[in-house]
């Protein structure tokens, strides 16, 4: 074969793979970056997958696809609905899975655990061992969630880790770590700002903060 | 699925054990020996440390929350005393305490 | 006392949290999307996957980027369950890089 037998359209939606032996632009936005090792790598070992059979362009499109859906902004939503509807609430606290699908939103994770943020106790997760984090429902996490400065401080010393975010919590408040180590994914549900009272749940979900998710941040009252 | 052993009740102390157990396990170094309560049953997943090397589909087994004072996991902890931490830890990782 | 895995860095010593965003490469997002497709067909598990990251030297898990990291468990994976041969796979790499294309995917 040669470099160039495939189109350059790059319409994700519109590759045509099927006998090649690599299937759509393997790469998009990013032509201009300088192409690294790890790159190389898994460009050799698409190609491979595709050429042997094991999968196709189009699947890892579809897949792409799906992937892209996931966002902060639909755990923003569930949070939102959650504040503004009591019966809903419990739902996700007692299946946040279920309660997502209320929301259009496809949760792939064994279980998704909700865990709320109250007047004295504040929740942040980490996952120590690796980078767990509710991807489905989130997205990809924040590149500070998988470094090994937070995986290994989170743990040991919460509250200096906070106060590198901006956040310091009164003496009596309990700071509570998730370690997310094995098979649950967890999401916060952070504390309502005052003054909310008249916002559509619209509104309310443009408040939340991708980090206020795992504990990060807060949740700032509107300007 | 889980005949042999009786489970582990919520808010039972709990000590997290150190199997020595080489290759993958998802119980990290900081909790092993330490004595907690169990926060959450979470029902019964799959071994990690089976799947780690393919072999899926096996028996499944019971996960836990497990809740510790921050305190006595760290001697030094400089946050405040009432301060928490869970983490998810299977089976047979814990002993009654 | 166990032997720590090089994944099990919780409680150790380090530096600030590094706050600076990095926005994920297209590369990157269609690799995750091929680890997810590989993991849906039965091939690979995510529990392998952390065992191959765990397996790698102290030192290639230090130097390599996350992504990196993913990369190069996935690769590891495949070679080791025969999916891949590792030796065509490292020469096909090394064409692609020394290329400097991302149209040279044969």
């Amino acid at each position: 074969m040669t470099a160039h037998d495939h189109d350059h359209d790059h319409d994700d939606a519109h590759d045509h793979d099927h006998d090649h032996p690599h299937g759509p632009h393997p790469t998009r936005e990013d032509d201009d970056l300088e192409l690294t090792y790890s790159e190389a790598r898994y460009l050799a070992m698409r190609g491979m997958l595709i050429k042997q059979g094991i999968l196709t362009g189009d699947e890892i499109m579809r897949r792409l696809a799906v992937n892209d859906l996931a966002s902060p902004h639909q755990g923003a939503r569930m949070v939102a609905r959650a504040w503004v509807d009591p019966a809903f609430k419990a739902r996700m606290m007692a299946d946040a899975k279920s309660a997502a699908r209320e929301l259009d939103i496809a949760v792939t994770e064994a279980k998704l655990t909700v865990i709320e943020n109250t007047p004295q106790t504040h929740n942040l997760v980490v996952c120590t061992l690796c980078s767990c984090y509710p991807r489905s429902l989130l997205g990809e996490p924040p590149a500070w969630y998988v470094s090994k400065a937070y995986r290994s401080r989170a743990v040991r010393e919460p509250r200096k880790v906070l106060g590198e975010f901006g956040l310091a919590f009164p003496g009596d408040v309990e700071v509570r770590v998730h370690d997310s180590n094995a098979d649950l994914r967890y999401m916060i549900m952070p504390l309502r700002p005052e003054g909310t009272e008249g916002l559509s749940e619209e509104a309310l979900a443009a408040l939340i903060p991708r980090d206020a998710l795992v504990g990060a941040a807060l949740v700032d009252r509107p300007a | 699925m889980w005949p042999d052993a009786p489970r582990h009740a919520l808010g039972a102390q709990v000590r997290i054990l150190d199997l020595g157990k080489p290759g993958h396990v998802r119980t990290p170094l900081y909790v092993r020996g330490k004595v907690g309560v169990i926060d959450q049953v979470c029902g019964d997943f799959e071994n990690p440390e089976e799947r780690a090397y393919g072999r899926v589909g096996g028996a499944r087994i019971p996960l836990y929350r497990v809740r510790f004072a921050q305190a006595d996991l760290w001697p030094d902890y400089e946050g405040r005393p009432q301060d928490q931490l869970v983490i998810e830890i299977y089976h047979h990782w814990l002993q009654p305490a | 006392m166990s032997e720590r895995l090089i994944s099990d860095v919780g409680g150790l010593p380090s530096g600030p949290v590094p706050r600076e965003e990095v926005p994920q490469l297209y590369w990157e997002k269609a690799m995750i999307a091929m680890f997810n497709v590989l993991i849906a067909k039965g091939l690979v598990n995510l529990d392998e996957f952390r065992r191959a990251v765990e397996q790698m030297t102290p030192d290639h898990y230090a130097g390599a980027s996350f992504y990196g990291r993913r990369v190069d468990g996935v690769a590891a994976l495949l070679v080791e369950k025969g999916i891949l041969d590792g030796v065509e796979l490292e020469r096909r790499a090394l064409a692609i890089l020394t290329a400097g294309t991302r149209d040279h995917v044969a």
